[in-house]
Parts: structure tokens; sequence; C-alpha cells
């Protein structure tokens, strides 16, 4: 059975390594891999297991979906360049203030749809203009957009590793709150200020000239129902969840995006907005859904098996010692995948030791997010660089990267090995 | 009209350039159709696979659970109630199998006391898919086999393998995060699909919901005595092979427990957690007059270290990579070259489920509940689960229903 | 409660339904094979629940 596994594994890595050498896409070399190894493993193409793969991550799509529609039509409304001005003219004298409100706005939208593309894309491109302005050199910036992005997919409420890697092993995904809250607002300010804490600023009217105009007819109300309206729904389902009927996470955004709509100063065009988001989030769509075939076919081939039992025997000093380098390397290779993948299994050594599963499932969502930017994948570094207008070498935003990357893995790890001492994190 | 973004980096130009790509998108897009076509046809047959049952001697009248709740009537989880009622009056025991129908043996052993079952005294009441709705799907990236067959001496049975939560077909959407009724505890979104997690349900709930809501009904107006809910349970999990029990059947599951291990295999005993929310063991002896104990046998196909997931691995319950975490010291129970067979994991049900009326009947002999007919762990094991499934081809007529 | 349920299952199916549209539309648009195969793979789970297979 080893053998026989291993043998599978190492097709459905020469696979992708040769899908990957032909510069085929990484969403298409794992789906590729995966075709490999279900040939390997002697199951056919089944269409069955092809498609139930395919299925997995269907209302994760739909929430992603429904939650970057409603945060492109906020940011062609012009709310989102609307409180990116108000924040820098009202707080353009007190840099502390205004590095932790730029903060806030970053972590938002990933904290929400769970992908720091989202944020890359929604407030990255603003929040680097003001940075830049205030004398944050291109490639601080980018590093800065980068790993905050980063720390706001693994945000609450929607944090896609906990959640995936907490359906693998059967674990609700709550208690997770402000074990992820915590590190990863703490620690997106302390990227901030390390990197974006010093020096010296244009003047408000230069910063506010490089800002994309916010309609003269737009007003904080028009900002804030929208998020009021989500907010509200979240309440109503939490406070009244008997006498309410099921709604969802992405009726809710979908509801919001309404209020958009309905609110804007300006005339959406719904349905191109639309069609830009699906055609935005491709890439992303994508990848949940070949990494749901290739772990369907991970599990039906005895692949998945492989993988973690070699992980849940593993020395535990050892595994603790090599996260910091596994979890992103893994990110980087299968993306989300990773958690699926690594994280079921490395949740359930945790659980078998005594460890609290949901500090340390935390711990390591907050250590995943760096590999983004690591090949052969790198698909949100490469959008940050792109976004900011970072023109440089590839290896200079890696390095500027490095010294909060390396606390973020610290405190990622720490969490994981203090697991227990830290469990009153999860309210449970 | 508006090219999205990034979609013309590569455009072919021309008019050969174009038939091209049209082509191209002919050829794709046929293929998509077949994908879709094929694996469609593959879940809708999956989803009506019948599955036959032969109703035994002692079956003596059939309901739906309908009857008891109009909320389920007509629904995919208007599931079918198999009475076997004694000439001798005493009590009244309810056997659950299908609350996780991913974990087969439940079924199976349900399915022994329907087809060879006898109440000398006392009634049972027998259901086969607790949660129907998640009989008719399989776990998105398990890689279930959509059925499995038992081999008998006539020929082979075939059964849906299902799942644990009810079909998103049947339910949808989930919330953003469950709170259960009435006890307003927090608990996974998917969970709001889990039978197990939904007791004692509510009238206006979810389908899952309501359909914990009919069996409390079902409990409540015939009386029920005692609930037995048989489940499977992956062997790194740390509730195996062991009886849950409601403070209410204390002594009767310790009881059970000290004969079983006594007399045919090792079977634990623990409480039911006053704080878990939402299980049967906790809320249906919390809610009613009956006395809820849940059986728990050991399953390592559903384990997240199993290797190939096949309808052999299935059935024959060995893994050597589950054996490996075994030898790791990762697993709440054994595990050897000789696996966690079907059979044995049936056979531990059906004997769980005779000691626990024997016991029953000691304890409460004015409300007896005897049970014949019915094959114990040895017998199941040494001719196999197959042997006490009845052929549908040979049954008297009128005699044969589908789940 | 139950009716009123039902009329937010029949929503999913709309906005199921919009997003395979969606997907669709930008796929006969699209001209780079690797993002016509991708939309071909992330439409079929959309198009499985609309048709109610799965």
């Amino acid at each position: 059975m080893f053998a026989a596994a291993g043998l599978v594994l190492g097709v459905m890595v020469a696979v992708y390594a040769v899908a990957k050498a032909f510069r085929l896409t990484t969403e298409l070399a794992m789906f590729a891999a995966a075709l490999g190894g279900s040939l390997a493993g002697g199951f056919g193409l089944s269409p069955r297991h092809l498609a139930e793969g395919a299925m997995t991550y269907l209302d994760i799509n739909l929430i992603f979906l429904t939650a970057t529609f409603f945060m492109n039509l906020l940011k062609e409304s012009g709310g989102v360049a609307f409180a990116v001005r108000k924040i820098l003219e009202r707080f353009h004298g007190n840099r502390f203030l205004l590095l932790v409100l730029l903060t806030g706005l970053l972590l938002l939208p990933g904290a929400l749809t769970g992908a720091g593309s989202v944020t890359v894309l929604i407030t990255g491109g603003m929040v680097a203009v003001v940075l830049q302005a205030m004398g944050v050199s291109p490639l601080r910036t980018a590093a800065t957009v980068f790993l905050v992005a980063g720390l706001s997919a693994a945000a609450p409420p929607v944090s896609l590793w906990a959640m995936m890697t907490a359906a693998g092993v059967n674990m609700p995904y709550v208690g997770f709150f402000w074990p992820l809250l915590l590190p990863c607002l703490l620690l997106s300010l302390l990227t901030v200020f390390l990197l974006a804490g010093k020096g010296e600023g244009a003047s408000l009217e230069e910063a506010l000239g490089r800002l994309p105009e916010a309609p003269t007819r737009m007003n904080g109300w028009r900002l804030l129902v929208p998020f009021g309206v989500f907010g509200l729904l979240v309440f109503i389902g939490r406070r009244w969840p008997h006498e309410t009927p099921v709604l969802g996470l992405p009726l809710m955004f979908a509801a919001a995006a309404g209020a958009v709509v309905l609110l804007s100063p300006v005339r959406l065009e719904v349905l191109r907005i639309a069609r830009e988001t699906v055609q935005q989030l491709l890439p992303l769509l994508g990848t949940l859904t070949c990494v749901g075939v290739l772990v369907q076919i991970m599990t039906l081939t005895g692949v998945r098996g492989l993988l973690a039992v070699t992980v849940v025997t593993l020395p535990v000093a050892l595994v603790f010692a090599s996260l910091f380098l596994v979890l992103p390397l893994s990110e980087a290779v299968l993306m989300w995948g990773a958690a699926p993948v690594l994280g079921v299994p490395l949740v359930l050594l945790f659980n078998t030791i005594g460890l609290d599963p949901i500090v340390a499932l935390a711990g390591m969502s907050v250590i995943w997010p760096l590999g983004d930017a690591l090949p052969p994948t790198a698909i949100i570094g490469r959008l940050t660089v792109q976004v900011v207008g970072y023109r440089d070498g590839y290896g200079r935003f890696l390095k500027a990267c490095a010294l909060p990357a390396v606390i973020i893995m610290a405190v990622g790890s720490a969490m994981v090995i203090f697991a227990s001492q830290l469990s009153f994190l999860t309210g449970i | 009209m508006d090219l999205p973004s990034g979609s013309d980096g590569a455009m072919t130009r021309g008019g050969g350039g174009d038939r091209v790509a049209a082509l191209r998108k002919t050829v794709l897009a046929t293929l998509g159709a077949v994908l879709l076509a094929t694996s469609g046809w593959s879940f809708y047959q999956s989803r009506r696979l019948p599955e036959p049952v032969v109703l035994g001697p002692g079956v003596t009248r059939v309901r739906t659970l309908g009857e008891y709740f109009a909320g389920v009537r007509g629904t995919v989880n208007d599931c079918r109630l198999y009475f076997l009622e004694g000439e001798e009056p005493g009590g009244t025991v309810l056997v659950l199998g299908g609350t996780h129908p991913e974990e087969p043996a439940g079924r199976l052993a349900a399915w022994l006391l329907v087809e060879n079952g006898r109440m000398a005294a006392g009634r049972l009441i027998v259901v086969l898919s607790a949660n129907r709705s998640a009989t008719t799907v399989t776990r998105l990236g398990g890689a279930y086999p959509p059925d499995f067959s038992i081999p008998t001496p006539w020929g082979e049975r075939t059964f849906r393998m299902g799942d644990r939560w009810s079909n998103p077909l049947d339910q949808w959407p989930d919330p953003e995060v469950y709170i259960h009724y009435p006890s307003r505890q927090n608990l996974a979104y998917v969970d709001i699909r889990n039978l197990n997690r939904t007791w004692p349900g509510r009238p206006n709930g979810t389908l899952t919901e309501r359909t914990t809501y009919a069996f409390m009904e079902l409990i409540r107006k015939e009386g029920v005595d005692l609930v037995l809910d048989l489940h499977e349970a992956e062997l790194q999990y740390p509730v195996i092979s062991t009886i849950v029990a409601h403070e209410k059947g204390r002594e009767l599951a310790a009881f059970v427990s000290m004969l079983l291990t006594d007399t045919e295999f090792k079977m634990g005993m623990e409480y039911s957690p006053k704080t878990l929310h939402g299980l049967s063991h906790r809320e249906i002896g919390d809610h009613s007059q009956a006395i809820p104990l849940l059986f728990e046998a050991p399953e390592p196909f559903l384990d997240a270290t199993r290797g190939r997931t096949t309808r052999e691995a299935l059935l024959t319950g060995k893994d050597e990579f589950v054996k490996r975490a075994g030898q790791a010291g990762l697993l709440f129970e054994t595990m050897d070259d000789n696996g966690w067979p079907i059979d044995v994991r049936v056979g531990r049900h059906t004997s769980a489920v005779l000691v626990t009326l024997e016991v029953w009947t000691d304890f409460y002999p004015d409300r007896p509940l005897r049970l014949e007919g019915v094959p114990r762990y040895a017998d199941v094991v040494a001719l196999g689960t197959g042997h006490w499934l009845q052929n549908p081809a040979s049954a008297p007529p009128g005699r044969v229903v589908v789940e | 409660m139950v009716l009123f349920q039902g009329v937010i299952t029949f929503l999913y199916y709309l906005l199921v339904a919009c997003a395979a549209g969606l997907m669709l539309w930008n796929l006969l648009r699209s001209r780079r094979w690797e993002e016509e195969v991708l939309y071909l793979l992330v439409v079929l789970p959309f198009l499985l629940r609309l048709f109610r297979l799965k």
C-alpha cells in the first residue's frame, strides 16, 4: 500500500512539474496532476470523482463571488475612494492614527472574503498611493500591502485555511474568532509600523491629487449603510436564529451589494461589474475547484493517507521546528490545497498530543499566507507588485518582506507550540 | 461590449484564427458537456438506487415518519418505520440506523433486525434511514464509492453509501454559524445538516431539524422507553467501541458494557456530556421519557489517514496506513492485519442491541423487551452479514418494500 | 417559515444560475485556451447544482 500510493504520488508530482515546465497555470497543473494520479492509481478518469471533487468548495466559491462583487460595486460607486480620501484628510497630520486606519482598510476586504487578492484589488492600490504619499518607498509599500493582505485573508470571519482544515477533521468552525483576530490585527499593525512607520510625507494636496476622485454625492451614509445591511443580517441570524430563515453568507453579501447599487451616487453598470468580478476571480475559483479535484483524487488513491500518516508519525519536535518552512512552501505549491492536504493531518497530530486544535490551526493559518509570495504560484505577491506599481526585482520585494515575515512565522509557530496555554482565546 | 480584462491577451487574428478558436471552444465545450452529463447521471442514479427491504416474520406494520409530524410528510426524510410487535405486552424500543449513513454498519445491523427479528414481548420500532436525505449523497472530497454490495448465498444486495450530512439538494443554504435549538450552542455551520446535531429539533426549522422533531413526536406518541442509535467512528476519534449514555441510562449502559465485554467483545461506556448539545444521547433523554444510548463501532474507512478509498476497503476494514498510525500510538482502538471487517462491525451492533434488551428486561420486568431470530456477533462473523439478508425475489407477495 | 426558507433556497438557485451564466458568457468571449478550460471546470459544480444533480 505504501509503495503503490508512493508511486501515484510520484506520478502526480511529475505531472505537476511537467505541466509547470510547459508554463501551464497552477490551477491546470493541479488538475493535470489529479488526472495523472487517477490514471496511475488504476481508477481511470472517473467523471464522478472529478465532478465530486470540483463540487467541494462550491459554497466557498459562492461566498467569494458575492463578497467580491459587493466590494467591487463599492469601489465603482466611489465608496472606497471616499473612505481613503476622508481618512487622509482627517488624519494626515497624525501618522500613527493614519497608519492604524489604513491597516483597518487593508484588513477589511480580506477578512470578509477570505481572499488576500481581494484586499490587494479593492483597497491595496489606494492604500499604496497614500503610503507612498507618506514617503514610503514603492518597495516597502508593496511588502506592506502583500503582508497585510495575507493576514487579512487569515483574519476572521472568513479564514479559508481554518475553514477547510476544520471541515477536514469534522471540527466545528467555532472558537476561531479571537485566536485569528488577535494575531492578524497585531501582526498587521506591527508590519505596517515596521515597514511604513517612517518617511517624509508629501503635502495633503499632492497625496489627494494622486487618489481617484470620489463622486460629489458620495457620503458617509452611502458608504456605511451597505456594511450596516450586512452586519444587520449577520446580527439577526445570530440573535434570532430560530425565528428567521437561514440566509447564508452569499445572500448576505448579495443583499449588501444590492444596497450599494441602490445608494450609489453614480449609475453602476451592474452586469459589467458582475462579469468583471467573475473574470477577476477566475484564478481563485479555479484554484479552489482544482484543489477540490486534486484532494478527491489524492483521497481516492491513498496519496492523502500516505501524506497524512507520514506527517502524523514524524517526531513532534521536528514538526514544530519545520512549520515555518513547510506551511509557506505547501501554500506556494498547492495554495489553499495545502489546508486539506497538510493541515488536516497536522491538526489530527496536534489534537492527539493534547494541544488545543483551534489555537494550533489559527497559528498555522497565520503562517500559510506567506507562501503566496513564493514561486511556483506567487499569485498574490505578483498581483501586489503589479497593483502597487513596484517595478524593480521580485527578489528585492521578497527581501523587504523578510523581517515581518520572520516575526509572523515565529508568532504562528509559538501559537501552535503553546496552543494549550492559549486555549482561553477560543472562549469554549 | 467590453471584453473582460485579460481575456484578449492572446487573441488570435483573422478568420483562420477565429475558426480555430471556435473549433477549440466547441471541442472543450463538448468535453465539458460529457463530463457534466456522465457525472450527473452517476449522481442521479446513485441518489435513486432502490434498496429493497424484505419484511421479516416479525414485522407487523410499516408506517412512515410523516404520520407523526406533517412537517416531514412527503419529503425525502419521510422515512419508513418498521414495527415488530410481540404477542406479550412490554416496553417499546426504537432502533435508529442511518443517522449517519456513511457509517454503514449501523444501517446494516438495523436491516438484519427487520429481516430476521421477532418480538416475543414488547415492541421494536426500527428505522433504516433516519436521515434518508443523507443516504443519497457521498461526502465531497471523501472519494467514497456511491454504493457497496454485500454478498449473500443467493446473489448480492447493494446499498447506498451515504454521507454524514443531509444532501444540500434537500437543504440549502447553510447558515454562517449553526445555533442549536433550544440550547443556542454555536456549532459548525455544516452541522445544521447533521441529524445527530439537531436533536430535539423544531417544527418550523430546516429539514434536518424537522426530522429530529418528527422522531421526538414518534418517541412521545408511541411512549418509547429506549432509543438505540447505531454509529461507527474513525479510530483516531476517542469516542469509539463504546456506549454513550444519557445519565438516565447509566446503570443500564454499565451492565450492557460489562456483559458484552465479559461474553462477546470489548465495549466501553461513557456518559453523555451535559454541555454538548444536539446529540441523540443528550437531547432525547432531556426532552422525553425515553432513555437514549448511542453505540459506536470502529470504522477505519472513516480515518483521514486511510489508504485507497474503495468498496473493498469499506467491507474488509483493512488499511496499512491506519495500522501505521496505530503503531505510532495515535489511535483509540487497536488496528492489526485483520482490520475491522463489515461483519465484525455489524455483529457488534446486533449483539449490542440484543444484550441491551436482555439487560433492560432484567431491569424492568414489567416492561419486557424480548427479541428473537436476530444473529449475535459470533453468528454474523461466522456466516457473514449477507447470510442474514433475505432474498427479495423469493419473499412472499407484499413483503418487500423499498427504502 | 418553511415557505420562506424555500424562497431563500430558490434565490440561491438564481444566484448559481447568474454565476454560471456569467461564467459561460466570459467563456465565449475568452481567447485563451487555458482560461477556457478553467471556466469549464469552474462552471461544472454550478451547473450540477443548478440542474439538481449534486
